[in-house]
């Protein structure tokens, strides 16, 4: 730790709320599933709504913004309200400044999904969700072309890239396929728990090669928040609050998806360097891992940049580590990467199931899936371009 | 040879991209089947997309600069599914996507298509060269395979 970090273990997550994460919400709207994720938070929390004065609310397509949510929870006089972009660590840094800056005391943060029509058949059949299209498309009158390098397509052609500069087989994607189906079947809110094996992996969808269907993550509809505020203000409804003891956002400058300069720098790399600079704790110290897994290749730079493996040994690590009775990875025996099923299998919430399970977790209420006395997890949120964010958690 | 267009006719003629003040020179271009990538008239580096200074020194003295798109894939996908475009067809064929470094603009990637040529020799490391095609009526960049000193055509 070398750097100026005056907000370590200054804020607390009180509050965990959630829908399920399903493949068809049926009649719920976004806001709907927003609502039910904010109500169990805040009841969770044992905060009363009137003193909830931030609300900070994640730009997904189709979720409320912070001031409609407000409104649909009656809440009271806010102080600070925000939308940030999505991938949960911006909305929990943004809470944290307003908390600790004195904006606010107590932070409503929530993030709500949506599958577009294009991400399912049902998603499709449903006319209320027709909208997204246009505000997906940013407006354009003419869908995008084939050749558009965005963030998603952008995730395959750097996986090219990896397999062509580490000569590796597609072997170690499917490791992390693995790991988050095995642990999604020991998570009752997972979208999906139906066993998986290597051959099933190697067998899949080619959607972009050579990334097939099980290496992106599954749209899902469903809703997560969390109530924040000050570790002093937590202690009095806790003894062992949850705390952040660290996190941070970052990118290089010429961070666009075909300019990125190399596989060995970018966006994860300067999280890294900034989370390793600000907390007292570091890998080999933590008690469960989070590497965001929205494509399996983002899994794999989260492991080696992390400092688990060397670039391009991250599938050779996942093989040291796999426990062959539970089907994942436990690192040294003891440590699991994404107990709860990751983007890949419980659903892709962006983030967010990765930092509920981390505070679930620590305050150790994983049930079946609960790591031995659980103090301190470290996550790896976002990918490489810009959108890379980390934070250590910590039991008090 | 220079299609003359006004900006709304610009903007009619790709109306599958947003186009800008930044970008309209390099989609006019595109008219004229023309590579241009931004080149700073005061530093002499190439920037791509196109941005309204440049990164390198702050100028705003750019000139969109026709380059000769020939390059090295340095990035390939193959499609199986994807945005819908005349001429482009999964159901026949995954559908190559690549990004090239471009060998007289230093640093700067282009990416792609690539055409008449099978997709499993879409690769990393595949020399190109570029070429036009048809797309809803305006010119595309795309890339051929190009031969190499010594290789096959
Ligand atoms: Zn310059």
């Amino acid at each position: 730790m070398s750097r100026r970090n005056p907000m370590r273990d200054e804020i607390a997550i009180v509050g965990l709320g959630s829908t399920d994460f399903s493949r068809d919400s049926g009649g719920t709207s976004a806001a709907g599933l927003a609502a039910e994720a904010c109500i169990n938070a805040i009841r969770d929390s044992g905060i009363d709504k009137s003193e909830i004065d931030g609300v900070v609310g994640a730009l997904e397509p189709g979720a409320p913004r912070a001031n409609e949510m407000s409104t649909i929870l009656g809440l009271k006089d806010i102080t600070h309200h925000s939308s940030p972009m999505p991938v949960a660590v911006f909305g929990l840094v943004d809470a944290m400044t307003a908390i600790f800056s004195g904006q606010c005391d107590t932070v409503l943060l929530y993030f709500a999904f949506t599958r577009a029509p294009w991400n399912s058949r049902s998603a499709a059949k449903d006319p209320f969700r027709s909208y997204l299209g246009g505000m997906m498309g940013g407006g354009l009158k003419a869908p995008p072309m084939p050749e558009s390098i965005d963030p998603s397509a952008a995730y395959t052609a750097w996986a090219a890239r990896y397999i062509h500069e580490y000569d590796v087989p597609r072997e170690d994607f499917g490791r992390v396929a693995l790991n988050m189906r095995a642990n999604a079947a020991r998570n009752p809110k997972a979208a999906m728990k139906a066993p998986l094996t290597m051959e099933g992996y190697l067998q899949a969808r080619m959607i972009r090669d050579p990334l097939c269907m099980l290496d992106m993550d599954i749209p899902v509809d469903g809703a997560d928040a969390f109530i924040l505020t000050t570790t002093e203000k937590a202690k009095k409804l806790t003894p062992n609050p949850v705390v952040v003891h660290a996190a941070t956002a970052g990118m290089v400058g010429s961070n666009t998806e075909d300019q990125l300069p190399s596989l060995a720098r970018h966006g994860q790399h300067v999280v890294v360097e900034a989370l390793k600079d600000r907390s007292d704790v570091w890998t080999d110290d933590i008690d469960v891992f989070f590497p965001y897994d929205g494509f399996s290749i983002i899994t794999l730079g989260w492991i080696e940049n992390m400092g688990f493996a060397k670039p391009g040994g991250a599938g050779r690590f996942m093989q040291e580590h796999w426990d062959d009775d539970l089907g994942c990875v436990m690192i040294d025996g003891r440590v699991p990467m994404n107990p709860h099923g990751g983007s890949l299998s419980e659903g892709a919430s962006r983030g967010t199931g990765h930092l509920r399970e981390a505070v679930t977790q620590l305050r150790r209420e994983a049930g079946d899936r609960q790591v031995h006395e659980a103090s301190t997890a470290l996550i790896g949120c976002g990918g490489f371009f810009f959108n890379s964010q980390g934070a250590v958690l910590k039991r008090l | 040879m220079s299609e003359v267009v006004d900006d709304a006719a610009l903007v009619a003629r790709f109306p599958w991209v947003q186009i800008n003040h930044d970008s309209k020179h390099h989609f006019r271009g595109w008219l004229d089947k023309q590579l241009l990538i931004n080149r700073c008239d005061d530093c002499s580096k190439f920037h791509h997309p196109p941005k309204p200074i440049c990164p390198e020194c702050w100028s705003s003295n750019l000139t969109p600069t026709a380059v000769s798109g020939s390059g090295t894939v340095h990035l390939a996908m193959h499609l199986h599914q994807g945005a819908p475009a005349p001429g482009v067809d999964y159901a026949k064929g995954a559908h190559p996507v690549v990004s090239v470094d471009l060998d007289d603009v230093p640093g700067v990637r282009f990416s792609s298509t690539v055409i008449d040529l099978p997709v499993e020799e879409v690769v990393i490391g595949l020399p190109v060269k570029l070429d036009w095609v048809e797309r809803y009526g305006s010119p595309f960049p795309v890339f051929r395979k190009r031969a190499t000193a010594g290789g096959e055509s």
